[in-house]
């Protein structure tokens, strides 16, 4: 059986959902970032499917892959000094807490 | 001003010095410096009388104060005001003298300063000696000033100012209940008469705008003769009050609750008298219809004050009687024409009864405030300066001959005996001769109860020894007696000239009343006798009915005195014992118990007017309480439930929708608030569940 681009897809959907459903439900703002990673990761695999699958040959998909690893890596970086400062201020990673701008 | 006018102002105004210096300084004076105080200024007073009556007195004819030697006549304008718009005009005040006003200040003054001297020792032991002294300088101001007055309405401010000092001393001794009693009632009298007095005056301002006496009597034929004698009556109406006439008489025995020399000097002597100051003031403007009313309330007066005298048992109160009874003749005099008599007689009988008042005074001193006759008796041995003090003024009042009272009553009830001949010749009804033989018969009756009274308390055997042990007199009591009783005797005579001086009074002021000689309806002061007389004006009885009048009254009266006062030392002669055995026979005792109730007229005024004026003051308090308070809480409720509305209508209404628009926003706010919950996987959750549903609902669009 050949591999198509409805498997791509779906594992892309299936990453999508893992992600989206860990960043719900998550107490831990390093399993967010994680989640958030997931997001990016089957964002990817959409994208680099889709340039693998195109009638017309063209290399877009796979530089826009490279932009979000980048994006990706650099959102980390970003994220873990929030995640530190956020620590330093609450004792606590759990973003939950982060309610005082609550009117 | 003239110097007489001078003097006597300034003899009227120092009374008022001593009493504003009382006032502020009385209650620091120790005992006896008040009084020396006021009796100085009256002193004082006295001696500027006396200068300003040597002054009158020793002028020439042709030196002129006035319109030549008149009167002195001094006014002033004090309120404006117009009776129409065209006339403005203005109620005046003034000074008015003559040669009676001089007369009068001497009496007054005289009788002031006797009186203040014996009240020095009287109230020796009084707590409020220092006040008594003030009542008594403002009363002699105020009686000065009365005697100054020139209209009518300054008369009567002095007028009520005196009777505001009787006032306050008849209720001088406040604690007792019958002396605050008596106050009100004098009081309450007084206004009944003044209110008349007032709308006479009223009267006279609408009619003339002035009321100065030479005004008064220059233009009082422009009213009409009814109009004229119903003021005469009205303005009477003061004097019936103030002097004590039937049927307003009944306040005097009260007033005897005043410390004795009040009596002397205010109820007997000075302010019971301004009654006929007044009426002889007015006299040419009395119409014959007045003079008749004025001539019947005299007799009736004198009359029943000397048959209650003869039963009462109360030394002052049988004074007071015979005061009462004495100020009738004057009226009487009055309304019969006899201006001289009237005003002679009240001279005269100022002195004998100031010094009748003062002995009564010395005695009731001696025997320790005690005042009832059955109490007396014998104390001529202890206290011999007052009982023949006491005689002397007896004698002068029973009108014994060469004392005061025989030359003023003689010359009253000849000029009476005149009037009833002159009326019996113009076939007047019958009972005007009754003007006449009724003073005659109290005549007789005068001596009696005097001497009545004299043997009862000097005489016999003394009644109670305890107080006969006590009795004494002192020197600065007895001192005054002795000064009036040389009065008494000597101030009727002849050469002494007070006679003299109302009679030029009449002269003089008969200068302004040259309208009303020529008016055929008055004859005003043309002669000393008579004037005008109640039957018709155009008679004047001749000189033979004169002498026949005087023949008369020397055929009738001129033993009275002295069977009067027979009569009472042989009745008394053993104190109460005839007397009494008389009282045994019914009709007599029936007599003597209504005459010693006063003939029930405090009983009767007391059926008659006070109780219904009770039961009408109870009637209003009654309707108060019960009607007018009712409404009065009813509109207090009704207004209280119908802001206890208005506050519901506060609360539900407008609070409730102003409340339910704030909750209404709250409850928006709440509302709107509540998906903000701060919480970021919520926000998350529902962008991503708006996003799904966004593209499916696209999706779904589109295919």
């Amino acid at each position: 059986m050949p591999i198509t681009l409805h498997h791509y897809l779906v594992l892309s959907a299936l990453l999508f959902t893992t992600g989206l459903l860990t960043i719900l439900l998550k107490r831990n703002a390093l399993a967010i970032l994680m989640g958030i990673e997931l997001l990016l990761n089957s964002v990817t695999l959409n994208l680099v499917a889709f340039n693998h699958f195109s009638p017309t040959p063209t290399e877009d998909g796979q530089i826009f892959a490279l932009f979000i690893i980048l994006i990706a890596a650099a959102e980390a970086a970003i994220a873990l000094a929030i995640i530190l400062n956020f620590y330093n201020n609450f004792s606590s990673i759990d973003p939950d807490r982060a309610q005082t701008l609550k009117g | 001003m003239p110097l007489p006018s001078t003097l006597l102002l300034l003899a009227t105004l120092l009374p008022l010095g001593s009493f504003t210096l009382l006032l502020f300084t009385g209650k620091r004076l120790s005992y006896p410096l008040a009084g020396i105080v006021a009796t100085a200024f009256i002193i004082a007073s006295f001696a500027c009388t006396i200068a300003a009556m040597i002054a009158w007195l020793n002028v020439t004819p042709a030196s002129v104060w006035g319109a030549g030697k008149g009167p002195i006549f001094l006014s002033l304008p004090w309120l404006p005001f117009s009776l129409t718009p065209n006339h403005p005009s203005s109620l005046t005040v003034g000074i008015y003298l003559d040669s009676l006003t001089i007369a009068l200040f001497a009496m007054v003054t005289t009788v002031a300063a006797a009186v203040h001297v014996f009240s020095i020792g009287y109230m020796r032991h009084d707590p409020r000696f220092h006040r008594y002294f003030t009542y008594l300088s403002l009363f002699c101001f105020s009686m000065l000033a009365l005697l100054l007055s020139s209209t009518l309405i300054e008369l009567l401010v002095f007028w009520e100012l005196v009777g505001l000092c009787s006032y306050l001393l008849i209720g001088f001794w406040f604690e007792k209940r019958s002396a605050a009693n008596a106050s009100l009632k004098a009081f309450l009298t007084n206004r009944l008469g003044d209110l008349g007095f007032l709308i006479g005056i009223s009267l006279l301002i609408s009619h003339l705008g002035n009321t100065s006496f030479p005004h008064l009597w220059t233009s009082a034929t422009e009213i009409s003769p009814n109009t004229l004698t119903l003021i005469g009556i009205l303005l009477f109406t003061g004097a019936i009050a103030k002097s004590a006439q039937f049927p307003l008489h009944t306040w005097l025995p009260d007033a005897m609750e005043a410390p004795t020399p009040i009596s002397a000097l205010i109820h007997a002597a000075t302010m019971v008298a301004a009654g006929v100051y007044l009426t002889a003031r007015l006299f040419p403007i009395l119409t014959p219809d007045a003079k008749l009313f004025i001539a019947i309330i005299g007799l009736i007066t004198l009359t029943i004050g000397a048959l209650i005298a003869t039963a009462q048992t109360d030394i002052k109160r049988i004074l007071a009687y015979s005061t009462i009874s004495q100020l009738g003749y004057m009226m009487l005099a009055i309304g019969v024409g006899s201006w001289v008599g009237a005003l002679f007689h009240l001279i005269t009988h100022a002195f004998f009864k100031s010094l009748l008042f003062l002995a009564a005074g010395s005695v009731i001193h001696a025997a320790g405030h005690e005042q009832e006759l059955s109490h007396f008796g014998g104390l001529a041995r202890k206290i011999p300066v007052t009982a023949a003090t006491f005689a002397i003024a007896l004698l002068a009042m029973s009108g014994a001959p060469f004392f005061a009272g025989y030359y003023s009553k003689e010359l009253i009830l000849t000029h009476a005996a005149s009037f009833s001949l002159l009326s019996a010749s113009q076939s007047a009804p019958r009972w005007y001769a009754l003007f006449f033989y009724l003073p005659v018969a109290i005549a007789y009756l005068t001596p009696f109860y005097m001497t009545r009274c004299w043997m009862l308390t000097f005489h016999g055997r003394p009644r109670n020894l305890h107080l006969f042990a006590r009795a004494r007199e002192t020197w600065i009591l007895y001192v005054p007696l002795i000064l009036l009783a040389v009065l008494s005797t000597w101030v009727g005579a002849k050469g002494i000239g007070i006679r003299e001086l109302i009679e030029r009074s009449i002269t003089e002021s008969n200068a302004y009343c040259q309208s009303l000689t020529s008016h055929p309806n008055f004859s005003a002061f043309s002669t000393a006798w008579p004037a005008n007389l109640p039957i018709d004006q155009d008679l004047t009885p001749s000189q033979q009915l004169m002498e026949q009048g005087h023949m008369l009254t020397q055929t009738r009266v001129a033993y009275a005195w002295l069977a009067g006062i027979l009569l009472g030392i042989l009745l008394y002669l053993r104190g109460f014992l005839i007397p009494n055995l008389l009282l045994k026979f019914p009709p007599l005792r029936w007599l003597h118990i209504w005459l010693y109730r006063a003939m029930y007229f405090d009983e009767l005024y007391h059926l008659f007017l006070v109780g219904p004026v009770l039961i009408a003051s109870h009637l209003a308090n009654f309707l108060d309480t019960h009607v007018i308070d009712p409404i009065v809480n009813l509109t207090a409720t009704s207004i209280r439930s119908l802001a206890n509305l208005a506050s519901l209508n506060d609360e539900f209404v407008i609070d409730a929708s102003a409340t339910g628009i704030a909750h209404l926003s709250q409850n928006l706010g709440s509302l709107s608030r509540s998906p903000q919950t701060g919480r970021i996987r919520t926000y998350i959750l529902l962008l991503f569940t708006l996003l799904t549903l966004a593209i499916a609902s696209t999706i779904l669009l589109l295919y």
